[in-house]
Parts: structure tokens; sequence; C-alpha cells
């Protein structure tokens, strides 16, 4: 209200002189710094139709041209039909990844939506300690998730198997066997997919609390008084209720599950026999172990696309009129 | 009458007895499911740290023991006696990085916060979609020309090139400007009756009101920086100049058949943040919350 009081009375004072002058020396430095990231962002969609590789001289002007040759929309096509080595990877790449979200997410969510329920059931000082630790994995560093998980999936002296045996069961490889298969993915899938469920269940589950308790009680009390059962208000009141935080949730682990890079390259690196290798640790060895930046930055255009796709369709599906 | 009036009490009473008994169990339940859920979250933990406090002899063992059976702390001295692995100046790096992202991430968001909540001018709209969409876009297509331009700058191998393009934070922004909203404007135009500088409301007015977004902001912030992976491996390639969870994983190459030293290693860089969480806990959940950002 004031300050734009002064604006239509002082358009030519010396204090709207000053104003402008704080907003120019802030934003004309901000705007030339963000500008190295639209820089960034171009250079990527550029390097995406070139052959280029920075060990080699190339044109003038990026190094584009010459012995980076400009390719196109070969890259393009390569990865739907072509029969090279990276192209085949590429398509291994892409099918790992959409399994890995495919099935994190509604494990997550199978997981988060019973447990955030159970929690704001209970009194809350103990509730606020279950939140704690249940947030604990979140903010453990992700190379320490995976450190902690490898030496639990050890194939001789790990947790897991030493359970499996006391149990008389036979141990399981779980992190290099290529053959096994269970439900008909890789359990070196599976087990990248425990680990990375362990680190980032928390996340979820403090958001769905957070929706929980954000519902008026009067719309349980009044389902229960008409003779609805705990379960009945769960799946009828509290999950139409939660539609709009579903929707945020499933978004965001779809996003972040379609990024998933350091738990699976400590863990396996993509092995065995590229049964685990996502697009984004595809994108980071071609990139920055073989040099093959135009096709890594094309992989990295379709992960973004992908993404993109994933986002938009998720928010139509999901998408709610309910309001309370 | 008199005898409905007796039988009334007594079947009132067995029922509420019946559903007593109905409610504790069920409370019953929730509890187990709560603590079975617990543990699976702890154990690993517990597993990491069992395992560092073991002799050489017995992590080897198959069936592995639970509880060590003479607890050691060997593992924890060869790691800091290692003169290969001069953890001092990893933490150090770990640090410099986060603390100076931290501060420049603070200062731009908390300046464009004031910036754009405070005064209105021509394109404010479009600057301000313009920096939340850079939000949008993932890391991993800027990494490579990212990577490429801090080669022709000279900054591979530096900490400095994990530091140049982070000092702008869409996220902190947007919460910041939704903080400064909420001030009096009379306060700064009182200020400015008493003769202060945008510059100096800016310091001496908004910022000290700050404290709590800041701090929950700062956490996040420096929680990332701490953790962060990807990046810093393809930035930096020399070991001396590695941050802490680049040098935990090619310390584990080297010593991938003593899982007791690589858990004892494990535990050093992985407590630190732990005991930042429980001394900020509150925040930080917060924090996680307001943002939809992930560590």
């Amino acid at each position: 209200m004031a300050v734009s009081a002064q604006r239509r009375t002082g358009k030519r004072g010396g204090l709207w002189v000053s104003q402008r002058r704080f907003v120019l020396s802030v934003t004309i430095p901000m705007i030339l710094y963000g500008s190295i990231g639209v820089l960034t962002i171009a250079w990527a969609l550029v390097l995406m139709f070139f052959e280029y590789s920075p060990g080699r001289a190339g044109g003038p002007i990026l190094g584009l041209g010459g012995s980076n040759p400009f390719v196109g929309l070969e890259h393009f096509g390569n990865m739907i039909d072509g029969v090279s080595l990276e192209a085949r990877l590429f398509r291994t790449s892409l099918r790992n990844t959409l399994i890995f979200a495919f099935v994190v997410l509604p494990l997550n969510l199978a997981i988060t939506l019973p447990l955030a329920a159970l929690i704001e059931s209970i009194g809350s000082r103990i509730k606020t300690a279950f939140r704690a630790i249940y947030f604990l994995p979140v903010i453990t560093s992700s190379v320490g998730v995976a450190m902690m998980w490898g030496w639990l999936y050890d194939p001789q002296r790990g947790l897991f198997n030493a359970i499996i045996r006391t149990l008389g069961g036979t141990p399981v490889a779980w992190l290099s066997d290529p053959r096994a298969n269970f439900l008909g993915v890789s359990v070196a899938m599976w087990a990248v997919i425990g680990a990375y469920l362990w680190q980032d269940f928390g996340y979820n589950l403090v958001i769905f609390i957070a929706a929980l308790q954000g519902i008026p009680k009067e719309f349980k009390d009044a389902a229960l008084i008409d003779g609805a059962n705990a379960l009945q208000v769960f799946t009828r009141i509290t999950i139409p209720l939660l539609r709009p935080t579903i929707l945020f949730v499933c978004v965001m682990t779809m996003l972040s599950s379609f990024q998933v890079f350091d738990v699976i390259q400590v863990m396996t690196n993509g092995n065995p026999n590229n049964q685990t290798r996502v697009l984004v640790l595809d994108i980071y060895e071609n990139a920055f172990r073989y040099q093959r930046m135009g096709w890594a930055a094309a992989t990295a255009f379709v992960l973004v696309l992908i993404v993109m796709i994933v986002t938009i369709v998720q928010m139509r599906v999901l998408r709610t009129e309910w309001e309370y | 009458m008199a005898t409905i009036a007796r039988a009334r009490p007594r079947i009132t009473q067995r029922s509420l007895v019946l559903v007593r008994l109905k409610n504790n169990l069920g409370q019953l339940g929730v509890y187990f499911f709560l603590i079975l859920g617990l543990s699976m979250t702890l154990m690993p933990f517990l597993w990491m740290i069992l395992s560092s406090f073991k002799t050489t002899t017995e992590i080897l063992r198959t069936p592995p023991t639970f509880w060590p059976e003479n607890p050691t702390l060997n593992n924890y001295l060869t790691i800091l006696n290692d003169p290969k692995l001069p953890l001092a100046r990893f933490y150090g790096n770990s640090l410099f990085v986060a603390v100076a992202n931290v501060t420049s991430t603070l200062f731009t968001s908390s300046l464009l916060g004031f910036l754009f909540a405070k005064y209105q001018f021509r394109g404010k709209r479009l600057l301000f979609g313009w920096f939340l969409l850079t939000m949008m876009i993932p890391g991993q297509i800027t990494m490579i020309p990212g990577y490429l331009i801090l080669a022709r700058v000279g900054l591979l191998n530096s900490l400095w090139g994990l530091i140049v393009f982070s000092a702008l934070d869409a996220f902190g922004i947007f919460m910041l400007r939704q903080f400064i909203e909420s001030l009096p404007n009379e306060l700064l135009d009182a200020a400015r009756i008493d003769g202060a500088s945008e510059w100096q409301l800016y310091w001496r007015i908004v910022l000290p009101q700050l404290g709590p977004p800041l701090a929950t902001l700062g956490i996040l912030a420096f929680m990332q920086n701490w953790n962060a992976y990807l990046w810093p491996m393809v930035v930096l390639t020399k070991i001396e100049h590695r941050t802490l969870p680049i040098i935990l994983t090619w310390y584990n190459s080297q010593h991938s058949t003593q899982p007791n030293i690589t858990m004892a290693a494990t535990v050093m860089i992985v407590i630190p943040i732990l005991i930042v969480y429980f001394i900020f806990q509150r925040w930080i959940v917060r924090g996680f919350t307001m943002s939809g950002l992930k560590g």
C-alpha cells in the first residue's frame, strides 16, 4: 500500500529514484549470473545434434563442427533402432529406469500411506519421536546408504543371507547373480530398489503425516457415527481427501526415481549384465568415461522429456475436484 | 421395571469392557507395526555400527556374528592414522564447499526475495518466472555443458568448480519472498523517512527478521551440499581435492576385503550429519515438507 501510494505521488521524487537504482543494482548482476544457466541449457540443446568429444579440436565456436561433426537427429534415430553398443545400452537403461520408477512408486505408497495413518493415530509426543527416527535415512548421504546396504547384501557375511541361512533357505547373491529374478525383475534390481525405498520413504511419510493433520476430525467422526469401521474410514474418507497430496507425492517420487544414480552407481555400477544400469548412469558413463558428450546430451534430453511427460500425465490422471 | 433397570447397567458394563479390550488390541497392533517399521529403519545403521567395531578375523567369519565378540576401536584408529587418507583435509573440503554455497544461497535468496516481495518494476513477473523455471530443469541436462565451461575457465579439480554455479536457488527465493511479503511496509517506509538507503533497509531491517526461514533454508542447503555425489565426482578427479562422499567410495574400493574398516569410514561420514539432524530436527523436517526437495 504505502509503496504504491508513494509511486503515484512521488514518481520523480528522490525516494523513487533510489528505489529504482536499488532494483537495477540487484537485478542486473543477477540476470547476468542467471544467464550462465540459460547458456548451459542452450549449449546442451545444441550438443545433442553433434558428435562431440572434448578431446577433439573441432571448429571455432564451442569446438563444434570440424572433427566434431553435425549429425542432426542421428542420435535419436540410433536410440530407436540402432544396433551399436551404446544404442543397445541406452534401450536397456531406459527399460531399467522405467522398471525402477514404476516399482518404486507403488511400493513407496503402500508403505508410507498406511504407516502415516498409523503414526497419526497415536499420542502426539511419541508421534514426534517416531517421525524423527523414520526420517533418519532421508538425511543420510546416499553414498553412505549404498555402503551400508551393499554390506547387508554381502553374499557370505551379510545380514540378509545370515537370516536366510538361519531360516533354512539358500543364500542369494543379491547384487551379482545375473540369472536370479523375481516376478520378471532381476534380483539385483530388487536389491537396489530395497535400498532406495529405505532411504526415501521417510520423506513421503512426513508429507502424508502433515496432510493427515490437515483433515478435519469431524469428517471421520461423522463416518464413524454412521457405522463405518476404521478401514472404511481410511479408504472412503482419508484417501479421497488426501488426493492432492497423493498427486504431489506421486510426481515427486517419480521425478526423483527417474533420476536415481548415487545408490546404484555405488552398489552395483549397473551390473550384473547391465541389469541395474539406469539412464543417469548411462549419461554419466558416456559423457565422462567415454567422452561421447553429444550422445550423452541427447540421452539427457530424452530423460528430461520423459520426466516432463510423466509429470503431465500424472497431473491429468490424478487431478481432483475435491476441496476441503 | 426393576429387572430391566438392573439388567441394563450390567450389559453396558460388559460391552464397555469388550470395546475397551478391542481398542487396546487395536492399539497394540498399531504399536506392533510401528515398532516393526522402526527396527527395520534402524537395523542398517545398527549393523554398520556393530560391524565397525569387529576385528578383521571376526568380520570375515561365515555365518557372521551379530554383536562384536571382541569390540575394538582399531578400525577407527587405522583410518585416522592412514597417511594416504588425510581426513581433516577432506572434512575441510566438504565444509568449505557447503559453507560457501550456503552463504551465497542465503544472500541471493534473501536479497531477491526482498526485491520480489517489496518492489514494483517492469518485467518482475517474467524475471520471477524465469528463476522458478531454472528449478524445474534437472541437473543431468546442464551437467555436460557445466563441465565444459569449468574446463574452459580452468576450474576443474578445484573446489570453486562446485561453487560458481550454485549461488542461485529458486526455492530459496520463492520461500523468502513469501516470508518477506508478510513484513509490514510501514516498517520500511519509516526507515526510509529516517534516511536509510535501500541497501540499509535490506541489511538492518529485513535481514534481522529472517532468522527462522534462513536457518531452515541454510540447514537444507548444507545437507544437500554435504551429501552431494554426482556433480562433485564429475568436477573433482584428483584425490586431494575430493569431498567426503567421493572419498568414501574411493576408500571402499581400496579396502574392499576389510568391511570392518569401510563400515568405520562410513560411520565417520554419516554421523556428523546425523548430529546436525538431531540438533535441528524440527526445522529440518518442516523445511523438507515445505520444499518438495529431496536430500
